[in-house]
């Protein structure tokens, strides 16, 4: 592909980006999507099918998908896996092992999906501001991150109550989805 | 009752068609009928510098029942008349809220298409692919974007011209027209 062709391509697709966020139900996926969009959080139920945010961040169209996280819903996060550019993993540091276990599971699952093979990956170690919530380290170390040889990962513990480390962390996954995707800038 | 509606047939309204329209369309290009999707739930926007919600319109909570919802009445149900206040001409980014609810069938591939107008000329349009939507589930879509800065003169010609003001949303199942709602836009 010549460069005129990327130009080319750069201009077409006017910089839009596609993030998916998935996790565990009451990970508090809901909760960054607004806390990063200075919404209100007090009021938050379950979500029983998506919500999504279209908003320009560094120069990017960002579609912010948040699907609900429950069993039931899970089997139909598969509809949302085209065309996605970055996969947010989100994790309650605080859950139960055995909760811990299944979100190893179903992130280890999710990165086999063809559709999702080009994706970055964001994990969020979400509620770092409770007391009992495990470290960003120890989270790694329980979703064996480190064997994770098929895409860009990375990690960071947050709050999406105190709004701690959020855009550090969308910052990472749109500057490593652009410099993949529209070359350097 | 049948001429209560005005509508011309449901077929070929494709989203390219209604994406080259320029003007406002003289009629409803489907019957309400045809809507055995979806339900609005709310709509908001909010000022984005301020974060409060400067407009919200609600469905009252109460159960839908899919099997027997009322499909039949007149265009005064998909027709809305928005009075705003002047200050939502100087806001510089808004966020605009949809809820909607899905029918126990769920949906393969669900797209918006709005066209807004003012005297006739094209302003803005959205244009955004939902895709699938789950049976049974309840989704909220939030657009954050910047308006255009305004003209004193643009704001007092906005003001001045109460019905000039406009917007066609076009709605799609799998690429068939199954809604279409106008509004108008006045500012006070």
């Amino acid at each position: 592909m010549g460069l005129l062709t990327v130009l080319k391509k750069l201009k077409q697709k006017e910089k839009e980006i596609r993030i998916l966020m998935l996790g565990l139900d009451n990970a508090g996926k809901t909760t960054i999507l607004k806390r990063i969009n200075g919404e209100d959080i007090s009021t938050i139920s379950p979500t029983l099918g998506f919500n999504i945010k279209t908003l320009v961040h560094n120069g990017y169209k960002l579609n912010i998908w948040d699907v609900g996280g429950q069993k039931s819903i899970r089997s139909y996060w598969r509809n949302y896996f085209e065309q996605t550019d970055g996969l947010v993993w989100v994790v309650d540091s605080a859950d139960r092992p055995d909760r811990l276990e299944d979100c190893r599971r179903e992130l280890h699952s999710l990165l086999l999906e063809e559709r999702l093979a080009g994706a970055s990956l964001l994990i969020f170690a979400n509620k770092q501001d409770l007391s009992g919530a495990l470290s960003y380290e120890q989270i790694e170390e329980l979703l064996d991150l480190r064997s994770i040889q098929t895409h860009h990962w990375h990690i960071i513990g947050c709050s999406a109550v105190t709004g701690a480390n959020l855009l550090a962390g969308m910052d990472w996954i749109v500057s490593d989805i652009a410099s993949r995707i529209y070359m350097l800038e | 009752m049948a001429n209560k509606s005005k509508s011309t047939r449901p077929q070929n309204v494709t989203p390219e068609m209604v994406l080259k329209y320029t003007k406002p369309t003289d009629k409803f290009l489907c019957p309400l009928s045809l809507n055995k999707y979806i339900e609005f739930l709310e709509f908001r926007i909010r000022d984005m510098e301020s974060s409060k919600v400067v407009f919200e319109v609600k469905r009252p909570s109460v159960e839908i029942n899919w099997k027997e919802r009322d499909l039949s009445g007149g265009d005064e149900l998909r027709t809305i008349a928005y009075t705003f206040p002047v200050d939502f001409l100087s806001y510089k980014t808004v966020g605009t809220t949809l809820v909607f609810a899905v029918c126990p069938e769920g949906i393969q591939n669900f797209r918006m298409i709005e066209r807004h107008y003012f005297k006739g000329k094209l302003l803005k349009s959205f244009d955004f692919t939902f895709g699938y939507c789950i049976p049974n589930s309840v989704n909220t879509w939030e657009a954050v974007y910047s308006l255009p800065e305004l003209t004193e003169k643009q704001v007092q010609e906005m003001v001045d011209n109460p019905g000039s003001t406009l917007s066609d949303s076009f709605y799609f199942v799998d690429d068939r027209l199954i809604m279409h709602n106008k509004a108008s836009y006045s500012y006070s």
